[in-house]
């Protein structure tokens, strides 16, 4: 009595008009949301929807009675940190939703910790009951590699990895895993675990983002907390961003997020520290001054603000 | 003495104390600023004044006369705190389309009421009011309780969760059947009935609320045979199954004789009809906590005072008032069958005791917000006229935790009584199933009834009997407020 | 004979497709879905064995499925195995719906031993047969 996850096509059928396909499917919009929502990430975009368009027309062909294989829809992101994986990762879930090929749409994003046990006969039941959770949707594998210790003969993590490959290969109706990490770290996991790379359909590279890019970003990150810089704070944020670049540590878009929390708390206490009242521009506004006493600027500065 | 006919006399107001008749208005049960107290109760009352008498004293009259006025002034009420006693009708509207009649509200301060007896709060808010000549006609629309007034109940004995836990029946609603003919069966021909209608599907058995005692069957000689079947079927199905066992009687005494007895022979149930009277409920409400056994409710004698939308107490604070009394199953209503029963009134009268909290909703009757205070949930019970055929209406108006009684629907079946109750069960199963999987009851019923029946020789059967029995009357008891959303559970 | 526990026992028995749907419907609830096992199906045995912790947090029936499958593997066919569906919502906290999902090949039935004492009353007494197959 269940529903057939894909239609049963049309008597006659002969001509399908892949454009109307898509618009069904609704997932346009995602593709549309995405090109508007994120900074940048050119290559990312495109392979998307080259993989969006594969996956409409796989879905036609099923139809069609061309093809009865669930494609391996696995993904491998890799890039540094803070350019936009997980982001773009909850895109392709709901992607991947409307395209009927996970029931459900939702992302469950682990790291080793959330896998591995601590004892023996701890890691299966954790492991199943975090791909348990996922079934349905997509899970998000943060830093994959960690999975794997090979100086340690006894490490958990193996028995994860096993469990996640049986999965993988025979559930893949019910769940799709997206890995993600540095990409140099994540080619030599793959490399060791030769059983995953073969699973893995859509390998997809982060580009780290311009300084332009960051900028943007920026910006567009303040807006939405209601917030703007006037002159001179956006021209200290370029130069925050430039110098920022240089020091360890440096996450992307994710240290942008951090910065501006940082300077929406020094605005604040700004206005503290000047008595008297404050106008709904004072509120909204960031200024050099609470970009400039970053410690990211202080030459001697051994650690990032 | 016609009172409400009186003018103030000339010469401006006189003293409120002064000996003599006075409006019920300038006696202070009129108070249109008085905002009620989260602690009051609070009526509302339809009012239909004779000819000639202002709507606004007679609802002060309703007030009066329903706490502390008597026709004339006494000096006694000077000795109290009068002010405090005095119910204060705070608010009079006309009832749409029915010229000549006014909703009354009214409120009364909890010290009025002794806590946890519906015999006293019955007898203030209905005792004398209802006969009083200078109204043609008087109907206690609803009530609203404070939670401290609820608090002092005991509330359902069992309650739906726990009657669920005990019968270790989840998810779909029970199925019971009265049975018939509902007078001359011997003890031991009673039993059969019992026998086959359990065996065959259902969950309970029920006595019509007219079989007690009588020469052709005394109770003991029932209880017996009723018991030896319920053992049985449970033996053939591996379910718990009950019949219920109507214990009403001439006496208190006689009640808890019949009752023990019953739970002597290992009956999940009981049963009392609403006409042995609020404190007698009240007693084997109790009874029925202390002893494990779950108590069914039949509504015998209820229409002579809730069905005419003029006079009487609507059915709705009947409900309100068996919650609180203490009761597991009250008969509320089937929308489709052979009894009275208006869809979105029903739909009232069921949220009034299933729900933790009623929200006020004019167009199901329901005048005020409710907060029940975790007291056990009521479980509903649909019987008369109802079939088969009407069970996706049936699920879809009623929902799942109610029991829906098939009597002539088991009893008529022509492959006999065992598969009248299958048809009943496979319909009901079927049903439940399809709403779960998503499907449209509304829409797609029919179709689901006949699937089913394809591999339920006496389901198809029972269509075939009662296709096209329906019982279309106009409902003489009907909300005045017109419903803002189509109407359905 | 045929034990008719559950919400589902007198529709032919369920498919996995079928039963799919109805976990499905207890997630959507929100209800946390429980597989149990016996071999005593007396309808007051309350504590089924439990194959694992019900299942919170999940959004799809596929891993009740797959535990199914797994429990099915020691037990079908010999023992009774339910699927149940628990509210936590307050007012309920409860067991929202239950029903089979597997059978013994071959359903023993019950006795029912009638314990007369004085009187008329009698004293009744159900008990499951033991399962053929079952260990005791
Ligand atoms: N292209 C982008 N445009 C706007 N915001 C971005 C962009 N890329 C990342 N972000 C933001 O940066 C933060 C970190 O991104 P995230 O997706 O977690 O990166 P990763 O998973 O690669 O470490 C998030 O707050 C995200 O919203
Ligand atoms: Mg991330």
């Amino acid at each position: 009595m269940a529903e057939p996850l894909t239609p049963v096509p049309a008597p006659g059928e002969t001509a399908i008009d892949l454009h109307k396909e898509l618009a069904e499917t609704q997932v346009a919009e995602v593709l549309d949301e995405l090109d508007r929502e994120l900074v940048g990430l050119a290559p990312v975009k495109t392979r998307i929807r080259e993989i969006a368009a594969l996956l409409v027309v796989d879905r036609v062909r099923r139809r069609m009675g061309l093809t009865a294989e669930t494609p391996t829809l696995h993904m491998s992101f890799t890039g540094n940190p803070g350019t936009g994986k997980t982001t773009v990762a909850l895109r392709m879930a709901e992607i991947l939703y409307k395209l009927g090929y996970i029931r459900r749409g939702h992302l469950v994003s682990v790291t080793r910790d959330d896998l591995v046990g601590q004892y023996i006969g701890h890691t299966a039941p954790k492991t199943k009951e975090v791909l348990k959770k996922a079934m349905g949707g997509v899970l998000f594998i943060d830093e994959a590699y960690y999975l794997y210790r090979p100086e340690n003969e006894r490490d958990y993590g193996q028995e994860a990895i096993e469990i996640l490959l049986q999965v993988m290969e025979n559930q893949r109706d019910d769940l799709v895993v997206i890995f993600a990490g540095y990409a140099d770290r994540m080619d030599k996991f793959f490399r060791a675990n030769p059983g995953f790379r073969s699973r893995i359909a859509h390998h997809i590279d982060f580009p780290d983002y311009t300084d332009a890019e960051l900028m943007a970003i920026g910006e567009m990150m303040l807006k939405s907390l209601s917030y703007h810089f006037d002159a001179g704070g956006a021209a200290a944020f370029r130069d925050y961003i430039a110098a920022r670049r240089k020091q360890p540590h440096f996450a992307n878009a994710r240290s942008i997020r951090n910065a501006l929390d940082r300077m929406r708390m020094r605005q604040a206490n700004r206005h503290f520290a000047h008595p008297g009242l404050v106008t709904l521009d004072d509120l909204t506004t960031i200024t050099a001054e609470d970009v400039r006493a970053s410690r990211v600027f202080n030459q001697d500065a051994t650690k990032p603000d | 003495m016609n009172v409400l006919d009186k003018k103030s006399p000339p010469g401006g107001k006189r003293s409120r104390y002064a000996a003599g008749v006075m409006e019920y208005r300038e006696m202070g049960y009129w108070q249109p600023d008085y905002e009620p107290k989260d602690t009051d109760i609070l009526a509302v009352f339809r009012v239909t004044p004779q000819d000639g008498v202002d709507p606004i004293e007679a609802a002060a009259a309703v007030a009066g006369e329903s706490s502390t006025a008597t026709w004339t002034v006494v000096w006694t009420d000077r000795l109290t705190a009068c002010e405090k006693y005095r119910a204060k009708c705070y608010r009079v509207d006309p009832v749409p389309n029915a010229p000549g009649s006014y909703f009354a509200f009214i409120a009364y301060d909890l010290d009025l009421f002794e806590p946890g007896s519906i015999a006293n709060l019955s007898a203030s808010i209905i005792g004398n009011v209802f006969g009083f000549k200078p109204l043609k006609a008087l109907r206690l629309e609803d009530m609203r309780f404070p939670v401290a007034y609820v608090k002092t109940f005991q509330g359902p004995a069992t309650g739906i969760v726990v009657e669920r836990e005990r019968l270790d029946k989840f998810g779909r609603p029970l199925l019971g059947a009265t049975v018939k003919p509902k007078l001359g069966l011997s003890g031991r021909n009673y039993g059969r009935v019992v026998y086959e209608a359990l065996k065959g599907g259902l969950d309970f058995t029920k006595d019509d609320e007219n079989i007690n005692s009588q020469p052709f069957m005394h109770w003991r000689d029932r209880f017996l045979y009723c018991m030896e079947a319920v053992a049985k079927a449970e033996a053939a199905t591996g379910e718990t199954k009950g019949t219920y066992l109507n214990v009403t009687a001439a006496t208190m005494e006689d009640m808890y004789e019949r009752a023990d007895f019953a739970k002597q022979l290992g009956s999940v149930i009981v049963m009392i009809d609403l006409v042995v009277g609020y404190t007698a409920i009240q007693s084997m409400a109790k009874w029925a906590r202390r002893n494990d056994v779950i108590l069914h409710l039949h509504r015998a004698g209820h229409s002579t005072y809730t069905r005419q939308k003029a006079h009487g107490v609507s059915f709705r604070v009947i409900a309100k008032w068996m919650r609180l009394a203490g009761v597991d199953h009250i008969h509320a209503g089937t929308v489709v069958g052979k009894l009275e029963g208006d869809p979105n009134n029903v739909r009232g009268y069921y949220d009034i005791c299933r729900e933790d909290f009623n929200p006020v909703a004019l167009e199901h009757g329901i005048f005020f917000d409710q907060h029940w205070a975790s007291l056990n949930k009521l479980m509903p019970v649909a019987s008369g006229g109802i079939h088969a055929g009407q069970m996706h209406q049936l699920i879809d108006l009623l929902g799942e935790d109610c029991v829906l009684q098939f009597g002539g629907g088991t009893i008529g079946h022509p492959m006999g009584i065992a598969a009248g109750a299958t048809a009943n069960r496979v319909a009901l199963e079927a049903m439940i199933f399809a709403r779960n999987a998503g499907r449209d009851l509304r829409a797609e019923g029919q179709q689901i009834l006949e699937d089913a029946a394809k591999h339920c020789l006496p389901l198809r059967q029972a269509l075939e009997t009662w296709k096209d029995v329906t019982f279309n009357y106009t409902s003489t008891d009907t909300p005045d407020f017109v419903p803002t959303a189509t109407p359905g559970f | 004979m045929r034990v008719t526990q559950g919400c589902f026992s007198f529709l032919p028995d369920l498919t996995d497709a079928d039963i799919r749907t109805q976990v499905q419907y207890c997630i959507d609830k929100g209800w946390a879905v429980n597989i149990e096992f016996t071999d005593d199906p007396h309808p007051r045995n309350t504590y089924w064995e439990m194959w694992s912790l019900p299942a919170f947090d999940v959004k799809d029936a596929a891993p009740i499925m797959l535990e199914l499958d797994a429990c099915r593997k020691v037990h079908g066919g010999r023992k009774y195995i339910r699927l149940s569906g628990f509210d936590s919502t307050h007012g309920w906290e409860s067991v929202r719906i239950s029903f089979l999902v597997g059978r013994p090949q071959e359903e023993p039935g019950f006795i029912l031993t009638r314990n007369e004492g004085g009187g008329q009353a009698i004293q009744y007494t159900l008990q499951a047969r033991p399962l053929p197959g079952a260990s005791a």
